[in-house]
C-alpha cells in the first residue's frame, strides 16, 4: 500500500452544488473509488488523499490529479481515493464522474 | 434508469435509486463517515468507504422500508465486520420500528480476511431477521445477480420471509468451484454455466419453491416483486418447519439420485425444456406448473 496527501491549485468550485458529496467508481481490480466533498479550505485548492494498493506510481498520480485540478474548478473540494490498480485514464474518468455528480446530481 | 437497463448490470447504488420512490433514499453511515474495515487496512488491501454495503431507508409506492444493497465488485460483496454490523443493525432497526426490510443480495458469503467477525455478524443478522419474523415485520431478499447468494449470505437469504429472484440470480451454500474441488469435475463441472444455473439459478429455485417470485431482469419488475410481499409475512412455527422438513425429505427422495438437472425441471412440471430455458420471469413461471 502507498498513501499520500497533496493539495493542488484550482479555481474555486461554484457556490452551489447539487449535493455535499459524491462518490464514483468502486474498489475492484483495476478500478478505484473517488469521494469528492465540498467545504474544504482554502477555496482555491483541491485537497487530495490517495491510498493505493500498487506502490511506486506517485509521480503519475500527482500528474493526473494536477491535470484535473487545472482543468476543472474544483477548489474547496476534498478528494479521497481508494485505489486497486486503476490506470491513469480511469482515474481521470472517475474524477470527472464524481465532479459531475457533485455539481449536477446523479442524473 | 429503469426499464431498458438490466437490473443485474446496475451498481448497488444505482439499484437502490432505480427501485425506490424518486429522492426517497436516505443513506445511513454514508461514505463521508469513512467507516471502513480495520482488517483489510492491516493486510494492505484497499478499503471501501461503505465496506461494500449501502444501507438506509426509503419508500416504495409510498411505503417506508429499510433496505441494504451489497456491492459485489468490492471483494465479491463479502461480509466483514463493518459490512456485517451494518447488516445486523439494519434488521434490528427494522424490528424496532416495525418497518419491512429488503436486502439486495450480491455476495459470496463471509470475507475470509476477517472470517470470525464475518461469521459472527451473519449469525447476529440471522437472529435479527428472526426477531423481525416473530414480530411479523416482512423481510425480503432480492437475488438477481450472477454473484448471487452463497455461503453465509445464502443461508441468511433463506432465513428471510420471502425471496425474489431473476434468472440471473443464484442461490446456494457452497459455490460451484468449491463443489467441484470436493466432488471432482466429473460430479460437478463448475465451468459448465448451463449446469451451474440449472442447479442453483433463479428458475430452478423458483420451481423448487426456494424462491417465492421469479421476475424479469428490470428494476420495474424487481420493484413489483418486492411490493407484493411488503404487506405479508411468513410466520415461523413448529408446524411450518416440520412441513418444510417433510418437503425437503421428499425432494431428496425424488431427485437425490438425479444426474441431470432437466430431471428436476421435468419432475417439477416443465414439459418443454427448450422453451422454458429461453423464457424469462413470469413467462417461465407460466410454462412450468409450480411444483407441489
Amino acid at each position: 500500500m502507498e498513501k499520500f496527501t497533496k493539495s493542488f491549485p484550482s479555481k474555486p468550485l461554484g457556490a452551489k452544488t447539487a449535493k455535499p458529496w459524491a462518490l464514483a467508481g468502486v474498489v475492484g481490480s483495476g478500478n478505484l473509488e473517488v469521494l469528492m466533498e465540498r467545504g474544504s479550505k482554502p477555496a482555491d485548492a483541491m485537497e487530495c488523499h490517495v491510498e493505493t494498493s500498487i506502490p511506486g506510481y506517485k509521480a503519475s498520480w500527482l500528474a493526473a490529479l494536477a491535470d484535473f485540478a487545472h482543468h476543472y474548478p474544483a477548489g474547496g473540494t476534498k478528494v479521497t481515493i481508494n485505489d486497486q490498480g486503476a490506470p491513469p485514464v480511469l482515474v481521470n474518468l472517475r474524477l470527472r464522474q464524481a465532479y459531475d455528480h457533485l455539481t449536477k446530481g446523479d442524473k | 434508469m429503469t426499464g431498458a437497463i438490466l437490473f443485474h448490470e446496475l451498481t448497488a447504488r444505482q439499484r437502490i435509486a432505480a427501485l425506490v420512490d424518486a429522492g426517497s433514499f436516505s443513506e445511513l453511515l454514508p461514505p463521508p463517515e469513512r467507516i471502513t474495515s480495520p482488517y483489510l487496512a492491516q493486510l494492505g488491501i484497499p478499503v471501501s468507504f461503505d465496506d461494500g454495503l449501502v444501507i438506509g431507508h426509503a419508500r416504495i409506492g409510498g411505503k417506508k422500508i429499510y433496505l441494504a444493497a451489497q456491492v459485489g465488485q468490492f471483494v465479491g460483496g463479502a461480509v466483514g465486520e463493518i459490512h456485517g454490523a451494518k447488516l445486523t443493525g439494519l434488521f434490528k432497526a427494522a424490528a424496532r420500528d416495525k418497518v419491512p426490510c429488503v436486502l439486495i443480495v450480491e455476495s459470496g458469503g463471509v470475507r475470509l480476511h476477517e472470517g470470525s467477525s464475518g461469521e459472527i455478524a451473519i449469525a447476529e443478522t440471522m437472529r435479527a431477521i428472526f426477531e423481525c419474523r416473530a414480530l411479523k415485520v416482512p423481510t425480503i431478499a432480492v437475488i438477481a445477480t450472477d454473484i448471487g447468494a452463497y455461503g453465509g449470505i445464502g443461508i441468511l437469504s433463506t432465513c428471510c420471509d420471502f425471496r425474489v429472484m431473476t434468472e440471473h440470480g443464484r442461490l446456494g451454500i457452497s459455490g460451484p468451484i468449491v463443489i467441484e474441488k470436493w466432488m471432482g469435475k466429473k460430479a460437478y463441472d463448475s465451468a459448465n454455466r448451463a449446469l451451474v444455473w440449472k442447479t442453483s439459478g433463479g428458475k430452478t429455485k423458483y420451481l423448487l419453491g426456494d424462491a417465492d417470485a421469479l421476475v424479469h431482469d428490470t428494476a420495474d419488475a424487481v420493484r413489483d416483486g418486492i411490493s407484493k410481499f411488503l404487506g405479508k409475512s411468513n410466520a415461523v412455527s413448529l408446524a411450518a418447519l416440520k412441513a418444510r422438513q417433510k418437503d425437503l425429505a421428499k425432494r431428496l427422495k425424488r431427485f437425490g439420485a438425479a444426474t441431470d438437472p432437466d430431471t428436476v425441471w421435468k419432475g417439477m412440471g416443465v414439459r418443454n425444456i427448450e422453451a422454458a430455458s429461453l423464457a424469462s420471469g413470469p413467462d417461465f413461471a407460466a410454462l412450468a406448473k409450480r411444483g407441489k
